[in-house]
């Protein structure tokens, strides 16, 4: 067992350069309601100024369907801060509980923050009333807490994928306090590419396998063209046993699985001016 | 967190209230060097209004106590209510009447959180401030910006000090040199701030602390020397940065 | 929620001149950069922690000797480049929750719980941020070497090796080649931790700071290193060229 470390209430404490009086602490241990704001008058000029400044993690593509064996949640893994590709590793599948999913589109620390908040509201939601939340109240918990913020330059599109009693439930719930339920969604820089291919491939009655092998496509596909997508393919599948993380794969191994030859890829094909 | 004061404003449809977004009357540089026996802080006595030299015998070195000093640059109005802050602070320890005396080093955490916490309110107070004192029988010396950032040093010079002045103190300052021989390397650098730096006047002072206590010198003139050749035809030697 | 007073405020940022000032300076900014580059290597029984001493403003170096290393215990460290004023405030604020949390629990904080209150922390000042860079950094329960890595507003994740700061640029893709190995992400499960002795790891930590010092102005004059084992944490500095 480690010895405590009370050496911090010393007068002469961490450091030897310095010690001296606390900041505010009040202000931490209360409720995450009150952020402080910068004392200026133009509060939106400020915020889009200093997020320019500190530039946070952002970028991405994500996507989620229902179909006949439950739900699949699929993502990309790359944050960007401008031009810098600040991770690869990015966890863009936000586990909230057994039953529920979020995913990561915008500010990492805005969805992280808020959705990490909304494991904590859904975990209340069960010890209040002795059964787990829907993905429907959960998404509204969400949106909720989204609408109160709007106008602050939160930055979050995320979905949020679940299973309960009445079935498999997709939300995509977004930053300005839309909230809306549906089959398929695609969210992200990336998400029109994703799309192509989601639509194409999709049908309701598909085999569970294939239903993870479209999403992984799809999001392969938008880490082809979209820039600020890349890095691991993450496929999870939801079922009335709560959520399963089903594929993990480095995208640049995908692309030597999908396109053995490099010469066949597509964009090599013969150009149909030159054939004519 | 807000000010009521400032909401009031805004619902009665005055203006809200106005903050320093940039200084009037102002001192420039200060600088410091540690030495065997302890600390020594100088500076001109100049207060600038703009460009004009409007207050020439302000003295911006000042006791805290008889182990502390403490220097500025920037608005000097600012200063005088951060004197009084102090004055407080030493009020209130002469009144508790335990011996109790502020140290160099708890004055410089103190400014550091008054500056910073300033300027987090978008109300800086618009200054550079410069610590010195002799705290268990060794020299501290540390400065604080108007943002809050602090650190301490050997030698320390801040404005146009930092580029004039530190270079000289980065060559020839050492821990163990005697009195003589920093006030020497202040005088050096006063003068070329005097030199190049338009907003320093010809009249300065020096702060001694040891742990005998603290002295601040009157003003006193330094000796100079204009007739250098790039001086006297400063086009002459010119020939391109190049 | 705020009310719209609160959100109009009670301060001029970016000087409007109903006054003129004698003396006119560009708009006042909060934030300042002073530069600085860390890097923290985990490894399955070591955690290396290192970050340049060097403190500059635009192109004047203020001071050769700054220490951005904050160390809460012996085998928990948060290393924070960027703005220092934020971050020596950042540091008060987790020493204070660190002593409040052992009064609390009885036991030292965990690299894990520590990894999420300084992301809560950042991410309170979510509409003001801290304008600091973080590494939080130590060895975890089992004794691995744990390194996590933040954005400014408290976005964070578990990682082998992280680099933060000025010289991230520099650094991050040599460490990229030296020590990259599968993402955590990947299903079946691979090992992501660096799998480099202490001794080499320590050296290429040194060589990536001796390399950076040469291209980069805000990385120099010394890089302070702990080297962190269970069976205690060690202090090194090396110093860099000083120009």
């Amino acid at each position: 067992m480690d010895k405590l470390d009370f050496s911090g209430l010393c007068s002469r404490p961490f450091s030897e350069k310095s010690s001296a009086h606390l900041e505010d602490l009040s202000a931490i241990t209360s409720s995450v309601q009150d952020f402080p704001l910068p004392q200026v008058q133009d509060v939106d000029r400020f915020e889009s100024e200093v997020m320019a400044y500190v530039k946070p993690n952002h970028g991405t593509t994500t996507l989620g369907f229902i179909f006949k064996h439950g739900v699949i949640i699929a993502v990309d893994s790359r944050a960007s801060m401008g031009s810098y590709i600040s991770s690869q590793t990015v966890k863009k599948v936000i586990e909230i509980n057994p039953y529920l999913l979020g995913t990561m589109a915008g500010g990492a620390a805005d969805c992280q923050f808020w959705q990490r908040n909304l494991g904590q509201q859904c975990r209340l939601y069960e010890l209040n009333n002795g059964k787990r939340i829907s993905v429907r109240a959960a998404s509204k918990l969400l949106a909720n807490v989204m609408f109160s913020y709007k106008g602050y330059g939160l930055s979050m599109g995320t979905m949020v994928a679940g299973y309960d009693p009445t079935g498999p439930g997709l939300y995509y719930v977004d930053s300005d306090g839309q909230r809306t339920k549906g089959q398929i969604f695609s969210v992200g820089s990336g998400s029109l590419y994703a799309y192509g291919v989601l639509d194409n491939g999709y049908k309701w009655d598909m085999e569970v396998e294939d239903a993870i092998e479209l999403g992984r496509r799809s999001i392969y596909h938008a880490t082809f063209r979209d820039a600020v997508s890349g890095g691991t393919v993450s496929v999870y599948h939801v079922t009335a046993n709560g959520w399963k993380k089903v594929r993990g794969d480095d995208v640049g191994e995908l692309h030597y699985e999908y396109y053995p030859a490099a010469e066949a890829h597509p964009c090599f094909g013969t150009d149909p001016l030159e054939a004519a | 967190m807000v000010d009521p004061k400032a909401a009031a404003a805004v619902h009665s449809g005055h203006d809200p209230i106005k903050h320093t977004t940039s200084p009037y009357v102002t001192g420039t540089s200060v600088l410091g060097v540690t030495y065997r026996d302890g600390v020594l802080l100088a500076a001109d006595t100049l207060g600038s209004y703009g460009s004009t030299k409007r207050y020439k015998s302000f003295e911006r070195l000042c006791k805290v106590n008889d182990q502390t000093i403490i220097g500025a640059g920037g608005e000097l109005s600012d200063f005088q209510y951060i004197l009084t802050l102090l004055e407080e602070l030493s009020n209130e320890d002469f009144c508790a009447d335990d011996d109790a005396k502020l140290s160099p080093k708890e004055i410089y955490a103190y400014l550091s959180r008054v500056l910073y916490n300033r300027r987090s309110k978008m109300d800086p107070l618009w200054n550079s401030l410069v610590v010195g004192g002799v705290q268990d029988g060794k020299p501290f010396l540390g400065t604080i910006t108007m943002l809050g950032v602090h650190y301490s040093d050997d030698h320390i010079a801040t404005g146009f000090g930092q580029m004039l002045a530190r270079p000289l103190f980065r060559e020839r300052h050492r821990p163990d040199m005697s009195e003589e021989e920093a006030t020497q390397l202040l005088h050096e650098g006063l003068r070329v701030c005097y030199y190049r730096d338009k907003q320093t006047t010809n009249k300065f002072q020096i702060a001694k602390v040891t742990t005998e206590g603290t002295t601040i010198s009157e003003p006193f003139a330094l000796e100079t020397k204009w007739d250098y050749k790039a001086f006297v035809n400063p086009g002459a030697l010119a020939m391109g940065t190049w | 929620m705020a009310n719209v007073a609160y959100q109009l405020g009670s301060s001029g940022y970016a000087a409007n001149s109903a006054h003129s000032a004698p003396h006119a300076h560009p708009s006042w900014s909060p934030y300042d950069n002073n530069g600085g580059t860390c890097v923290a290597v985990a490894g399955n029984d070591y955690c290396i922690v290192a970050a340049s001493t060097r403190l500059s403003t635009g192109f004047s170096i203020l001071s050769r000797d700054v220490s951005m290393i904050f160390k809460l215990s012996d085998k928990l460290m948060i290393l924070s480049p960027g703005f220092q004023a934020d971050a020596r405030t950042l540091h008060k604020v987790l020493q204070q929750r660190y002593i409040q949390y052992q009064f609390n629990h009885s036991r030292p904080m965990s690299v894990a719980a520590c990894a999420q209150l300084l992301g809560n922390t950042l991410y309170y000042k979510r509409f003001f941020p801290y304008y600091t860079f973080n590494i939080c950094a130590g060895l975890d329960e089992q004794g691995k070497g744990a390194v996590y890595s933040y954005d400014a507003i408290g976005s964070h994740e578990r990682s082998g090796y992280a680099v933060q700061g000025s010289g991230k640029d520099l650094i991050q893709p040599v460490l990229d080649n030296q020590l990259k190995a599968a993402s955590p992400l990947v299903l079946p499960p691979e090992n992501w931790m660096s799998s480099l002795p202490l001794d080499q790891a320590v050296d290429l930590v040194k060589d990536a700071f001796v390399s950076a010092g040469e291209r980069d102005i805000y990385t120099g004059d010394a890089v302070e290193i702990y080297i962190i084992t269970k069976e205690g944490t060690r202090r090194e500095v090396v110093e860099l060229k000083k120009d």
